[in-house]
């Protein structure tokens, strides 16, 4: 169940058959890039039976929206990787989205963003000490604050005067870039500049290498002398956080607002991180496998649409995909 | 009489129910009920009047059983994010079966989709050893597009009879929808006590393993109890689609977070083998009643999500910090 390749078998020439090498090489493919390869398979797909779906404006278009659940899942890939999980995204997003609206008036349009950003991080800082310091379950805890945040927006903000959306919000989601002759979102290099950070400190920090011990063994990390709680409760404030981040994202791409906004995100973002290859248990999973999971669902979505079979069967080929991915990753060992 | 005379007390806190209940960790929710119940005759005593009590009951009926089917798969040591799904979709195929089949048959029909729904999970995860969150996650997506399919808008076929079998009254003072409840409540408790399977449910979710160097089928008993709850989510569905009086492919919605949130209260723990069918029910009844008490009290109706979050994680919380205090205090004192 770990994502660190096999040690190379000392196959001698006469027993090396092709087939067996090419095992080894399919086993040395680092497990976040297979979301991606079957991405570019569905992509073509997309291209054989559209040939205008194989064109870098049809890739930006899927990517954008892809980038947006990327993003609203990245701090569930935080939560899933030190073994737990945050059902508090969907109303972390309308909170976030709500409060940056709210104070631009007074704070401008970057103190609001950093208020919103803060608002996430207490939500998560709440949900860590919870889970960390008084064991309660991640599931109920999470459950619970996103019933508290649905209160809370419901009671302090007034929907009806929240319909300006600064420049700021859309200048770094919806503004098109100019690219190689095509025009991209802003959302598709912003979340992708984030996403390889977060992969950066996951992949090379101390804080990120023991996140993944704390979610495959935490009594391991405990006597190997790691401070198991702060690095729980750093991981939930960092989720909290990034949900923040996507509120402002999603409040900025579609340029409105109501009390629902975040619900897509509730089982959408634990799809993309399953999808993603991550183990549901903890210990395993990237933000490349993220973004492919969501890349991957993004491009169903745009087949479907492009097929016209309607959301049902999107939803369908949704669950049998998630059911496909767990059956290939997901196996508890035989008891 | 020669048996030996034992205080009132200790014979009250020794009794088996007590000591079950304890167990099972259903003292906290029970005793929240309590106060909960108090707190609402005394700030509306109209309460225990027939229409509020039917009002009251069909309000907090779905919610009870669907809390109850995720016990079932909480105490087998999952957890069952398709319940919403499951039951959008026997709500839409009970209210639109109505157009042609009698209200028995229509029934019978949900609560058998309901049962295959949980087949499927229990086959995908019991049998194919694949994670229970996961599977119900895939299923979820799977049998919510179903529901759909079925009824893309609220709408079916819900005559007035069936509105009256499901949520009216028995007898005065006695609403159906709480009967119904009673009595799946108290199947489900025959079940769970007094049956081997049952004793086997409990054990699959916390000690497989030993289930199996018994000699015990650990699997059967997990794909049991996914049946079992597939059921009760279709019953609870059915219950729904007769007080609103409409089928609705989004109606288990909200059901999602809730029944985990009634399970939780219940005092069941998520690493399977503990929980209560009573809790569940007090629970239930808790959370499904917080906004009612806070529209009596005068109170903006909003302040039942923040009020039934607090009550959860207080309720669940408190008995862990004052185990932890009494622990540290005797370790003081030592």
């Amino acid at each position: 169940m770990s994502t660190v390749a096999a040690p190379p078998r000392p196959g001698t020439e006469s027993d090396g058959d092709a087939r067996h090498r090419l095992g080894e090489a399919v086993r040395r493919v680092p497990a976040a890039a297979w979301p991606l390869v079957v991405f570019a398979v569905l992509f073509l797909i997309g291209g054989i039976v559209r040939p205008n779906l194989l064109t870098l404006e049809a890739l930006w278009s899927t990517a954008a929206f892809a980038m947006i659940v990327a993003i609203a899942s990245s701090g569930q890939t935080l939560a899933v990787i030190q073994g737990g999980i945050d059902l508090s995204v969907p109303n972390t997003i309308t909170l976030s989205a709500l409060t940056f609206l709210s104070a631009v008036d007074s704070l401008g349009a970057f103190g609001a963003f950093v208020a919103a950003i803060a608002a996430g991080a207490v939500v998560g800082l709440v949900n860590g000490t919870i889970i960390a310091k008084l064991s309660l379950s991640p599931i109920v805890t999470t459950i619970a604050m996103n019933g508290f945040l649905f209160g809370v927006v419901l009671l302090t903000f007034d929907f009806s005067q929240l319909t300006d959306i600064p420049k700021f919000a859309s200048d770094i989601t919806s503004a098109k870039i100019g690219f190689l002759g095509t025009e991209v979102a802003a959302v598709v290099p912003v979340g992708l500049a984030l996403l390889l950070a977060l992969q950066a400190l996951l992949s090379w920090t101390g804080w990120g290498r023991a996140l993944f011990l704390v979610g495959a063994a935490p009594d391991v990390a405990r006597l190997a002398g790691q401070p198991v709680d702060r690095i729980r409760i750093t991981a939930y404030m960092l989720s909290g956080a990034l949900a923040a981040f996507a509120g402002i994202v999603i409040v900025g791409f579609y340029a409105q607002t109501s009390t629902g906004m975040g619900a897509p995100y509730l089982l959408g973002s634990v799809a993309a991180v399953v999808v993603g290859g991550a183990s549901i248990f903890g210990g395993r999973g990237s933000m490349i496998g993220t973004l492919g999971g969501a890349l991957v669902l993004g491009q169903v979505a745009t087949l479907v649409a492009v097929a016209n079979l309607g959301v049902n069967i999107q939803q369908l080929i949704y669950g049998v995909i998630i059911l496909f991915v767990v059956a290939l990753y997901g196996r508890r060992a035989a008891a | 009489m020669s048996a030996p005379a034992i205080p009132l007390g200790a014979r009250f806190r020794r009794s088996p129910g007590l000591v079950g209940l304890k167990r099972e960790g259903a003292i906290a929710p029970v005793l929240a009920f309590v106060l909960f119940f108090v707190i609402y005759v005394a700030i509306n005593p109209e309460l225990l009047t027939r229409f509020q009590l039917q009002t009251a009951a069909n309000l907090v009926a779905p919610l009870a059983l669907v809390a109850l089917a995720q016990l079932l798969i909480v105490l087998v040591g999952g957890i069952d994010i398709s319940v919403a799904a499951v039951m959008s979709l026997t709500n839409v195929v009970f209210a639109t079966q109505l157009e042609s089949a009698s209200p028995v048959v229509a029934g019978v029909l949900a609560v058998a989709v309901g049962m295959g729904c949980g087949l499927f999970n229990g086959l995908l995860s019991a049998y194919g050893r694949l994670p229970v969150i996961a599977v119900t996650l895939a299923s979820s997506f799977i049998f919510g597009a179903l529901a759909t399919e079925v009824l893309d808008r609220p709408g079916g076929a819900v005559s007035e009879g069936v509105t009256l079998a499901t949520s009216g009254e028995l007898a005065p003072y006695v609403p159906v929808a709480l009967v119904w409840v009673l009595v799946a409540a108290a199947l489900l408790w025959l079940l769970l006590q007094k049956t081997s399977l049952g004793r086997h449910i409990y054990g699959a979710g916390s000690n497989a393993e030993g289930m199996r160097a018994a000699g015990l089928n650990a699997r059967a008993a997990q794909l049991t109890a996914f049946v079992l709850a597939g059921g009760l989510v279709a019953l609870g569905a059915i219950l729904l689609a007769g007080s609103t009086a409409t089928g609705d492919p989004k109606s288990g919605d909200p059901y999602l977070l809730n029944a985990i949130a009634a399970v939780a209260l219940a005092g069941a723990s998520f690493t399977g083998g503990k929980g209560s069918v009573v809790g569940t029910i007090c629970a239930a009844a808790i959370l499904g009643l917080v906004g009612n008490v806070l529209f009596f009290a005068g109170v903006d109706s909003y302040w039942q999500y923040v009020v039934g979050s607090v009550i959860i994680v207080a309720v669940v919380g408190i008995p862990v910090i004052v185990r932890r205090l009494g622990v540290r205090l005797k370790g003081a004192s030592a």
